[in-house]
């Protein structure tokens, strides 16, 4: 047993000391290998940077109040009477001053340049109610100050002013023929807020000729269990019949469709290239046997076993796939983690997110690079394993 | 024996390797060949965007809406020869995952402007127009559903609600079904009159979502627009007029930069194989420095040897490139129907067909180039000295 591993070792650590000889072709199949783990990983840490920007938007206890069957807070109206009874429903929670913590909102799309392409595109205005930042955890005016109420103001998210144009703290906005001031500009940690525009309710509701309606309501709820209640008390009123549902699993909804698709390119795309380099790495690999034929014959000659140089062949495999795996990681670590792209969400809005990269997807894609270097040492090995010593020996 | 049997032999001398080269091929190109073809159908609204076509939105943000009166005066302005306007209903059938893509629409004037695209039956035109409940629906859509001509449609809005019932549902019979009269054209919608849906519409009233207009030459297409846009200034509803082109091109920007992403993966792909061919092709004619010695004694001038290797080189790029825009072809036609919302005639053209054939050529040539110049130099001393 003993004599085995040391054979084992011996002759994998001649593979390994043999990669040199066929450094062009061993480090061709590293780069294929790296090439597959970064187009797979760029695929899905924009997934994971999507996912997390909206589905870290939405808390447990509120409640956002839609039109039954809306799907989006765009498409979604709710009636002036309708809010009223909102406001009177179970479960939701009252300020020091006994009033109902909710906020009436109008969700709008207005114009607005994209920096980097200088191309149009659609962003969010939203008219907000007095409670409408309370609602919403971790809001931070990091410069200047939050709208006054009943005046042309707006504040705005700090990710919609790095990825588009013309709303520095200080200017002049026009919305069609309404103009309006940046006064501030707000942190939301990280999530879809922040790739809003904020203004008062009234205002953007009579500036807009929205009087009679509002979009959505958000509610603080005295506690995630309170849901069912308000939902049981909009189902059973006729005027009402609206849906209810957590700001949380509202959010999960947007993200999922998103960031579905882009998971649906990503390992189709990454399965295909994989075939590819594992096409490069059998063919390295193949390679090392016939270029090694003479010394495992002569190894075999001497004693050793044939399954000494299986091991050797495709501990050589694994550790040029490991290499690639890791070298594609960190290359999209590099590259990639933290860029910022924005894309139409769920609202028909643009999102602005961060590629964002985690462990987990790292393991992922350097077990993809591991089953390619698996294998695409696997045949070779074999072929190494049983290879005929006088077959080796032989002069070619 | 002629040359080439001596390069198909060359390069099958090891099955399996030249199996390998070949598979790995195939794949770069069965990727290259989906992408193109889905960028090709993802910008397809652009390239058929009729170049003397306007839309005319409000200037806030296309999803805003404008007064229905701006239609008429937008059809006074001179140089327009036709206009027709069009709204979003948001529609979906039985469950909201079920999208419908649904518009109300002026028949006569929608019908007109979309002539060269749009293909509907006189009769069926004719009983649309007179059937104010009714509705027509695409080819594509038809197939979707298996809805025909007669059938009773429910469609439910995610934003408008009946001002009768309060109902989200709308109910329509089909009139007509709508064939495209170019591949390109996507026939995955549902139109309806917008007289009617004005009528029983909750809210919104006399307002539309966009108009399109067409000029009487594309020439006059600036001052056409400026002149609209300068009509609605400080008004409550200012516009926005551009060509349906640019209008098309800056909506798919939104979604992100596609261009780069599907360059970008071709890109990688193409690399990958670059380099395991390029170094593969390598060692195999160096394993062969001896019998081309041989050659070279023989009479085998050195071009000629030169022309052999990128012979075999690019044949090794055929073999593996050809299937791999077949399966490409293949798999665009199985996805087609999914796709047909965002990237209609999603398929693998010949335009894009004769890139991927140009590209194996070259990525031949240019991985059988290096090894090809070295075997040409070979002295023959030094190949038949070698082991």
């Amino acid at each position: 047993m003993r004599s085995l591993l040391l054979q084992v070792m011996a002759v994998t650590s001649i593979n390994l000391k043999s990669i040199a000889q066929r450094r062009w072709l061993s480090l061709s199949t590293v780069i294929a290998i790296a090439l597959v783990v970064i187009v797979l990983l760029a695929f899905l840490a924009m997934a994971n940077g999507f996912q997390r920007t909206i589905a870290g938007s939405g808390a447990d206890d509120i409640a956002i109040v839609l039109r039954a069957g809306s799907q989006a807070e765009i498409n979604s109206t709710v009636a002036r009477d309708q809010v009223r009874l909102i406001e009177d429903g179970p479960g939701i929670a009252r300020g020091a001053d006994g009033k109902p913590l909710i906020s009436p909102e109008l969700y709008l799309v207005v114009d607005g340049l994209k920096r980097s392409t200088k191309t149009k595109a659609n962003l969010p205005l939203r008219g907000i109610g007095e409670q409408g930042a309370a609602l919403r955890k971790g809001i931070a005016i990091t410069a200047g100050r939050m709208f006054n109420r009943g005046s042309n103001e707006v504040v705005v998210g700090k990710a919609l002013l790095r990825e588009f144009e013309g709303f520095d703290l200080g200017s002049t906005v026009s919305f069609g023929a309404t103009r309006w001031t940046v006064v501030g500009v707000f942190d939301a940690g990280g999530s879809v807020f922040e790739s809003e525009i904020w203004a008062d309710l009234n205002v953007v509701q009579s500036l807009f000729n929205r009087n009679n309606f509002v979009q959505t309501v958000r509610a603080r709820l005295t506690g995630p269990a309170a849901l069912n209640e308000l939902k049981s008390y909009s189902d059973n009123d006729p005027r009402l019949k609206l849906d209810v549902k957590s700001e949380a699993a509202y959010f999960a909804e947007q993200a999922s469709q998103t960031s579905d698709l882009i998971q649906k390119l990503g390992w189709p795309l990454a399965i295909a290239m994989a075939l590819g380099a594992l096409a490069g790495a059998l063919n390295t690999m193949y390679s090392s046997v016939a270029a090694r034929a003479t010394e495992i014959a002569t190894l075999r000659a001497i004693g050793f076993g044939g399954f000494p140089a299986f091991v050797g062949t495709l501990v050589e495999s694994l550790s040029l796939a490991a290499i690639g795996g890791l070298l594609g990681a960190a290359a999209t670590y590099l590259i990639f983690d933290g860029v910022t792209a924005s894309t139409l969400g769920g609202n028909f809005t643009q999102v602005v997110f961060d590629f964002k990269l985690s462990p987990w997807l790292i393991g992922e894609g350097v077990v993809l690079a591991l089953i390619v270097g698996l294998i695409g040492g696997l045949f070779p090995a074999l072929r190494a394993a049983r290879m005929p010593i006088v077959a080796g020996l032989s002069p070619t | 024996m002629n040359d080439f049997d001596l390069v198909r032999k060359n390069l099958f001398r090891r099955k399996l390797r030249a199996a390998l080269m070949i598979v790995s091929i195939l794949i770069a190109f069965m990727i290259f060949g989906v992408l193109a073809g889905f960028y090709r159908a993802f910008t397809a609204g652009e390239d058929r965007a009729a170049a003397d076509r306007l839309i005319t939105v409000n200037k806030i943000n296309f999803t805003q809406p404008m007064p229905i009166a701006y239609f008429n005066r937008v059809r006074a302005v001179d140089g327009v020869r036709q206009v027709t306007h069009a709204n979003w209903f948001g529609g979906y059938y039985q469950d909201p995952k079920n999208f419908l893509m649904t518009l109300a629409i002026e028949p006569a004037t929608y019908f007109d402007m979309y002539r060269s695209e749009l293909d509907i039956p006189p009769e069926q035109l004719q009983a649309f127009i007179s059937d104010r409940s009714s509705a027509v629906i695409g080819e594509s859509m038809a197939r979707k559903w298996g809805w025909k001509v007669g059938d009773r449609v429910p469609v439910a809005s995610n934003i408008f609600t009946q001002r009768s019932n309060g109902s989200h549902t709308w109910d329509f019979t089909i009139a007509g079904i709508v064939k495209g009269k170019a591949e390109q054209v996507s026939t995955d919608f549902l139109l309806f009159q917008y007289a009617y849906f004005d009528e029983t519409r909750s809210f919104g009233k006399d307002t539309i979502g966009w108009l399109i207009l067409q000029t009487n030459s594309p020439e006059n297409n600036d001052r056409v627009a400026k002149t609209i846009d300068a009509m609605f200034a400080n008004s409550t509803a200012e516009t926005s007029t551009d060509t349906e082109k640019a209008f098309g091109k800056a909506f798919a920007a939104q979604f992100g930069n596609i261009a780069l992403i599907v360059f970008l993966v071709v890109g990688a792909a193409f690399v990958t194989i670059l380099m395991i061919v390029g170094n593969t092709m390598a060692l195999s004619i160096r394993e062969r420095t001896r019998e081309i010695g041989v050659l070279k004694t023989l009479g085998f001038s050195g071009p000629r040897i030169l022309r052999m290797v990128l012979g075999e080189s690019v044949l090794l790029a055929l073999l593996g490139g050809l299937p791999g825009l077949a399966i490409a072809a293949l798999i665009t036609i199985a996805l087609r129907a999914s796709l047909a919302n965002i990237a209609p005639a999603f398929a693998v053209s010949p335009v894009i067909a004769l890139e991927g054939i140009a590209l194996m050529i070259a990525l031949g040539l240019f991985t059988g180039v290096i090894p090809a110049l070295n075997a040409m130099r070979l002295k023959i001393a030094t190949a038949l000295g070698r082991g």
